[in-house]
């Protein structure tokens, strides 16, 4: 691991997009045109909080529709399937369920560092801030995030036009009933992790802390604010057209969603 | 026919394929693993296609890692990994009255 991590999460002159409220494609595209900015220098470096309009499932980039969520059962309760352009497995995101945000970087603050350690890297601040909230929490296996109360989060990378993209998902909440209708999780999956029901692998937030969603949302910021400086900043008009355009035109295509059938 | 192995601290990956005689066909591989570039399982599932039926890992494995597209990046999962599934693929047997449509 480089020994200057800490100077390069300081040197950077990051810029914050708080929670907006977007649709599921336009969240996923918006994460595409960022990663593409911040990558061709039109953009500085940037820390987005997400918000959601309504419940989705989002696939990762390479998991098989069917493999993964019960199609039916996810209309028949009104979500979005979804599929994001960063590898990992399935989240379902209720809008006051999850805590997400992305990170967009240079790929010249990952210089030297593996894959599995960039993981460890990027979300290492996250952490630490839930650790001031009372949370014991620490990085297993390549991407997630787990805790004495079970696992609370995972993450995703993608590489592209000289930019990285981190985003990682954070449980507050969760609805065991409805995931079980949606996901579905076979047993090949949980064989190394010497556990056998889906439910016990999680412990999301408001099970561990007495804390409200914005309030921990909050906390994260007031954190990285403290830590490394953060500047606020907005979508611009542009990214926004841009956007609209990209979640239109790819991400709710049926082509790209079930590209994986 | 469905075969899946989860790589021990790695992710899951998941095949799925038909047998025509004793050929390989409408291989597809995908899983919550992660590869860079992402247009390299294209590559992954197209080296498979044809592939002999009922060989052995050891044969997957080396038509796969031949096939990885030099740069390419596998993080979580491996050419053995998907040469496992490949061959619990081939083991598999469709249980009656399950409603899997692959």
């Amino acid at each position: 691991m480089p020994t200057d991590m800490l100077d390069r999460w300081r040197e950077q002159d990051w810029q914050l997009i708080p929670p907006t409220r977007l649709s599921a494609s336009e969240n996923l595209a918006l994460d595409e045109v960022l990663t593409g900015r911040v990558g061709r220098g039109e953009r500085k470096p940037t820390i987005r909080f997400w918000q959601w309009a309504g419940p989705a499932v989002i696939l990762g980039r390479f998991q098989s529709v069917q493999n993964e969520i019960d199609a039916d059962a996810a209309r028949r309760n009104g979500i979005e399937i979804v599929r994001r352009i960063t590898g990992g497995g399935t989240i379902l995101a209720q809008p006051d369920d999850v805590i997400m945000y992305s990170i967009y970087v240079p790929d010249s603050f990952v210089r030297g560092l593996s894959f599995a350690d960039s993981y460890r890297e990027f979300d290492h601040w996250v952490i630490d801030a839930l650790g001031e909230l009372g949370v014991n929490a620490w990085y297993e296996g390549l991407n997630d995030i787990t805790s004495e109360g079970g696992k609370i989060g995972g993450a995703a990378q993608a590489r592209r036009n000289g930019a990285v993209l981190h985003h990682a998902a954070v449980a507050y909440r969760m609805d065991h009933e409805l995931m079980g209708q949606v996901l579905r999780i076979g047993q090949e999956k949980l064989s190394d992790k010497g556990i056998r029901s889906a439910d016990r692998r999680v412990g999301p937030l408001r099970q561990q802390i007495d804390l409200e969603r914005e309030e921990i949302t909050q906390h994260f910021i007031d954190f990285f604010r403290r830590q490394f400086g953060l500047t606020d900043d907005t979508i611009t008009p542009d990214e926004q057209q841009e956007m609209q355009r990209l979640a239109t035109e790819k991400f709710q295509t049926r082509d790209w969603v079930y590209f994986l059938p | 026919m469905h075969g899946e192995y989860k790589v021990p601290k790695g992710k899951l990956v998941v095949v799925d394929l038909e047998r025509d005689g004793d050929r390989l066909r409408n291989v597809q591989i995908s899983g919550d693993f992660f590869l860079y570039p992402d247009d390299a399982l294209d590559a992954l599932s197209a080296s498979l296609e044809g592939a002999v039926a009922g060989a052995s890992e050891a044969v997957y494995r080396e038509i796969v890692t031949a096939a990885v597209p030099p740069g390419t990046e596998m993080v979580g999962f491996s050419p053995e990994a998907i040469a496992i599934a490949v061959v619990r693929a081939q083991q598999d047997e469709p249980e009656e009255g399950t409603d899997r449509a692959d």
